[in-house]
């Protein structure tokens, strides 16, 4: 059956095996940590803490059980929202991932969409100027792009445009803004949370303005890195349709040239490419991690270093399940455009 | 002579290889930008190989830590601009940047080689076998690369660098009991050789009786550098796993496959013989441009802190020096010399590696489509 | 020569520049394919069938260029250049005045566009004007007289290229021009003997079986009345009985349609059945070209002869063609089948034979008659 909502169906399902089958696989990590470690996150006073005390809370908590009934337990927990506590943000996990959220969403809003339309053009591009200028420039530039170390971009564009020109300070938003958002009495509401959007429901369009110019610099540097890989893909997959026989035929039937090579050729050449969206936009937020810390965006991938660093395991373990079930929706989203651009597919 | 008879036939029967690898040669000679690639990593394995000549380490120090200026130490807390003395300048915590420069090519080298090492074998190890075999060995495995895959690299890394303990409990009679019983299932079920039979039984019993009376545990020390490698290589392993299964499956049908299994080949002669140096070109594309990933990667979880120890002489070590002028920009810009000599040495190091890969994915492609 | 031709294609030569080397693909193709006739281009795998057909469309894929020769076409009184002609003509001519179809149909068909899709598309590039005509006649029918949509088909109708009129038409949903290609599509499907057209139209072509695609490519080929029909092996990878369905279907349709079909096989069997003239191709060159009839029952060049005795018979030895086909890259001087040829001359090794005109339209290629100068 070629029908869409089977296919969807389907895949739904395998969803539900793969968000269980990753957080198995992240509780297992965690449980690697030794269990004073672990009891720490419990204990207010960590210097004063004997380990004897620790181990004593470690089994009070039932930290030393076997893993599947701690893994039972802990998902019950999810289930109903509880994702834990974060000893050091001072708050529960799923409060933490509601505040900071927005932050990383506005970076990912321009950053995914750029690169992926940046992609596509260039690559496209690239396929059919073959050898010549454009697709050489596309290839060194790209691959100069993916060598770069993000944290290194970061701080480069930081130190020049904030550091030195002064243009735009660290963090997601100046700080005078900063203070008028969360001033009680300043009459400003948080509707949705994101300051894009509320700068604009709340009549002052130039915080929304100082949201895309905080915003500049940390999507640069991600569109710089990732968008290599999405040109080359797109490259070669377009010199393969560009030599298949139905563009022979599409051109034997007279067909003009932008006809065969946009709504024939490159039709099927983004098939492909569609899968390593989804998989490179999944992949944003390990990216984010570094560029959040650099730029200070306060965002859930400086979060989750922090949290690393801390060895805070609520956290990381909600941060990890995070990744995970977006990974599996933008796999979810990506199988279904899959399958909408290729009627073949809705067999499997 | 009988010797010289078998030496021409083997190289008779290596005759297409060469060709093959003579016609690769020339198209790299021909690429600009393989020969660029090749230029750089020779330029580093130079550095790295002269690191004791031109970054003299200091007597009975540890090359691969960092040593404070002493000299400068009492001056002040900052960062000292390049002078005749430190040609780079140094850190906060008055580390000479080019000697961290200089002996973190050699850490750099040490951490992509060894990874992808570690996660090739594990990848084509476990790839080869879901692939060859099929069926619910395939779908398990898959299932298990799939959810690895499903996170970020960098988070994944991120987790089990600070889960992994500091010593790893080993039991050693236990992994050999297993490694036996697992062995005498498939010699039960396969029936091979007969002469290793016995042997692995009088292995299997002895594992078991320690196990039962006397285990040896060993505890095993990981220094953190350990941790970094392990954790990029069981986040590195899926995808040549991937990767190889994929290979494989594609040769696995191939009429010369086939032929070998009705001429009386065993599974494995036909894994190591026929497919697996089919599989070889897009292995090497692969492990060119993973070598850079990793070297990147690892330079991320030491820039946040979570890599190597504090004075290690790693180039993402030295930049998370940075990190506390992240908040006041201007100071970023006054010491300058702190994260733009190291990672520019990070770009130009996974740049070369890149440039070989990207060049060598073309010159390979026609060849693979050629066969 | 060209006057009472369709198509007519002298001293082609076509170079393929490969790292290998220079693949001379085509050393001086002579053809002529007259209106309303069935030429059948016979020859082994690699001896530059194909690549002549494509030639003739200006479809020869680089590293590949046409180096020497002249194709003419003669359409409505004129004759064309086609290696002169601008690109918009040559598109013109394809699909329309010269139409394809191809080996393996459901390779030559784009698989993620519906048949009725890409149908329509031939239908649409070609007879826009006479579709916006039917639509804006089915519109006044209906009564909507004054409607968006009836605007847009008018406007597209008088002035195409301009930029109001390309606005209009993209936030148009033309219905009703959709409608009236369907319907033909459907008649098209139904003209090539597809068994539930309206079904067909819409299935993907990896849904369709090989002999099913077949005829949906050459009810597209055939959409547009093209003079002539280029068939590149259409039934070599079909099973017999298929193969025999759409050879009675192209007969037919050349009854119906009065196009003139160049066939390309290598199945002797087949030009003998379907074939009103013959041309042998061998390694780059047309060794013999003469009416069929005449060529299997008095073949003049060495290598038809010998071609025609390699078809086995019963209760015979199986006689071959002894050596194999030169290497194209560096191919043997004056007559390119010298080295396997019994005749062979001291002149052979030499001097390449020209295509002369040995009886009544009986043409041949070899020394034998007199083909040195």
């Amino acid at each position: 059956m070629t029908s869409l909502p089977a296919y969807i169906a389907r895949r739904l399902i395998l969803l539900i095996f793969v968000i269980l089958g990753v957080s198995l696989l992240i509780f297992a990590i965690t449980t690697l940590i030794p269990i004073e470690i672990r009891a720490m996150l419990y204990v207010r006073n960590v210097q004063h803490t004997s380990p004897q005390q620790l181990i004593e809370i470690a089994k009070k908590r039932g930290l030393d059980r076997p893993i599947h009934e701690q893994f039972f337990a802990w998902l019950s927990e999810v289930l109903q929202g509880n994702l834990g506590f974060s000893k050091f943000s001072q708050q529960p996990v799923a409060d933490a991932i509601l505040e900071r959220w927005p932050y990383t969403f506005e970076i990912v809003l321009f950053a995914a969409p750029l690169i992926i339309f940046i992609g596509i053009f260039l690559g496209v591009q690239a396929a059919i100027h073959k050898d010549g200028l454009i697709d050489h420039a596309c290839r060194v530039l790209s691959i100069i792009g993916w060598s770069l170390p993000s944290f290194w971009l970061g701080l480069l564009l930081l130190s020049v445009f904030s550091g030195y020109l002064h243009w735009v300070s660290p963090g997601p938003l100046d700080t005078n803004l900063l203070q008028f958002r969360n001033n009680p009495d300043s009459g400003f509401v948080r509707h949705t949370k994101i300051d894009l959007f509320d700068g604009l429901l709340n009549g002052r369009p130039d915080i929304t303005l100082n949201v895309i110019q905080h915003a500049i610099l940390p999507v640069i540097v991600i569109v710089t890195i990732n968008v290599a890989l999405l040109i080359r893909v797109m490259r070669s997959s377009m010199l393969e349709a560009l030599n298949k026989p139905y563009t022979v035929a599409a051109r034997a039937k007279g067909l003009d040239d932008k006809t065969v090579i946009y709504k024939h050729a490159r039709r099927n050449a983004l098939i492909p490419v569609v899968t390593l969206s989804g998989m490179l936009v999944a992949g944003l937020l390990g990216g984010l991690v570094i560029t959040e810390t650099v730029f200070g965006f306060g965002g859930l991938g400086q979060w989750a270093a922090n949290a690393a660093l801390q060895l805070d395991v609520p956290a990381v373990l909600g941060y990890a399940l995070l990744s995970a079930f977006l990974f599996v929706i933008a796999n979810l989203i990506v199988d279904i455009l899959y399958a909408y651009i290729d009627p073949r597919i809705r067999l499997v | 002579m009988d010797l010289s008879a078998k030496w021409k036939e083997l190289k008779v029967s290596w005759q297409p290889r060469i060709k093959e690898w003579k016609f690769m040669l020339k198209r790299i000679r021909e690429s600009p930008l393989a020969l660029i690639g090749i230029a750089i990593i020779i330029g580093f394995v130079i550095i790295a190989c002269l690191a004791p000549v031109l970054a003299p380490p200091q007597a009975g120090w540890d090359p691969f830590m960092l040593r404070p200026d002493k000299d400068l130490a009492i001056l002040t807390p900052d960062p000292t601009p390049p002078t005749t003395r430190h040609i780079f300048g140094t850190t906060a915590e008055k580390f000479d940047i080019y000697y961290g420069c200089i002996w973190g090519t050699i850490n750099a080298f040490r951490v992509g080689l060894i990874v992808v090492a570690i996660a090739l074998v594990i990848g084509v190890v476990l790839g080869t076998v879901a692939a060859y075999y099929g069926g619910l060995i395939d779908e398990i495995l898959m299932r298990f690369t799939d959810i690895i895959i499903a996170l970020p690299g960098l988070v994944l890394a991120m987790a089990l660098v600070i889960a992994f303990p500091t010593t790893i409990p080993l039991n050693i009679t236990l992994i050999i009991l297993v490694v036996s019983a697992v062995l005498s299932i498939y010699f039960a079920a396969f029936k091979p050789q007969r002469k290793y039979l016995l042997p692995n039984q009088i292995i299997l019993l002895i594992s078991l009786f320690l196990y039962l009376t006397n285990p040896i545990v060993i505890g095993l020390n990981m220094s953190k550098l350990d941790k970094v490698l392990i954790s990029l290589a069981i986040v590195g392993w899926p995808g040549y796993a991937r990767l190889i299964r994929g290979e494989v499956l594609r040769v696995k049908n191939e009429d010369y496959v086939e032929a070998a299994k009705a001429s009386g080949c065993s599974d494995l002669r036909i894994i190591i013989k026929h497919i697996l140096p089919n599989t070889v070109y897009p292995l090497l594309i692969v492990v060119t441009l993973d070598i850079g990933s990793i070297v990147l990667t690892a330079a991320a979880l030491s820039f946040l802190g979570i890599g190597a120890d504090p004075n290690f002489a790693d180039w993402g070590n030295i930049i998370s020096m940075s990190r506390t002028w992240i908040s006041s920009p201007e100071l970023l810009v006054r010491h300058y010399y702190t994260f733009l000599i190291p990672g520019i040495f990070i770009s130009l190091f996974v740049l070369g590696w890149n440039l070989l890969g990207d060049a060598l994915r073309d010159i390979l492609d026609p060849m693979i489509r050629r066969r | 020569m060209t006057e009472d031709s369709l198509v007519a294609v002298k001293n082609l030569v076509v170079k393929f520049y490969t790292y290998a080397g220079v693949v001379e693909a085509l050393d001086g193709v002579n053809l002529k394919i007259r209106p309303g006739e069935i030429l059948g281009l016979v020859g082994e795998t690699g001896c530059g069938k194909s690549v002549t057909s494509f030639s003739i469309l200006q479809l020869v894929p680089p590293p590949g260029r046409i180096e020497e020769g002249e194709i003419y076409l003669n359409v409505g009184g004129k004759t064309l250049d086609i290696r002169s002609l601008p690109k918009d003509a040559i598109r013109q001519i394809r699909g329309k005045d010269i139409a394809m179809i191809f080996q393996e149909p459901r390779a030559y068909l784009n698989p993620v566009y519906t048949v009725e899709t890409q149908i329509g598309e031939a239908l649409l590039t070609h007879r826009k004007n006479e579709f916006l005509q039917k639509a804006i006649e089915a519109l006044e029918k209906a009564g909507k007289k004054s409607s968006f949509e009836k605007r847009v088909y008018e406007r597209m109708l008088k002035k195409p290229k301009s930029l109001v009129t390309k606005i209009m038409a993209k936030f148009c949903r033309k219905k009703t021009l959709m409608k009236e290609v369907h319907k033909e599509v459907v008649e098209l499907l139904r003209s090539v003997e597809i068994a539930d057209p309206e079904r067909v139209a819409k299935m993907y072509p990896f849904e369709l079986s090989g002999g099913m695609a077949q005829r949906a490519v050459i009810a597209m080929a055939l959409s547009c009345q093209p003079l002539m029909l280029i068939a590149d092996e259409p039934t070599t990878n079909l099973d017999v009985t298929v193969q025999a369905q759409i050879l009675n279907l192209v007969r037919e349709l050349r009854k119906t349609f009065k196009s003139s079909i160049l066939y390309i096989t290598h199945d002797l069997g087949v030009i003998a059945e379907l074939c009103d003239r013959v041309a042998v191709m061998y390694a780059g060159n047309v060794v013999e070209s003469a009416d069929v009839y005449e060529l299997f029952e008095a073949p003049l060049h060495p290598y038809t002869k010998a071609l025609l005795e390699s078809i086995p018979k019963p209760g015979e030895e199986f006689k071959s063609i002894p050596g194999t086909v030169p290497s194209l890259i560096n191919p043997p001087k004056g007559c390119r089948f010298h080295d396997r040829c019994q005749y062979e001359m001291d002149v052979c090794r030499k001097i390449k034979p020209e295509f002369i005109e040995v009886k009544k339209d009986h043409f041949v290629a070899c020394h034998l008659y007199g083909g040195s100068k």
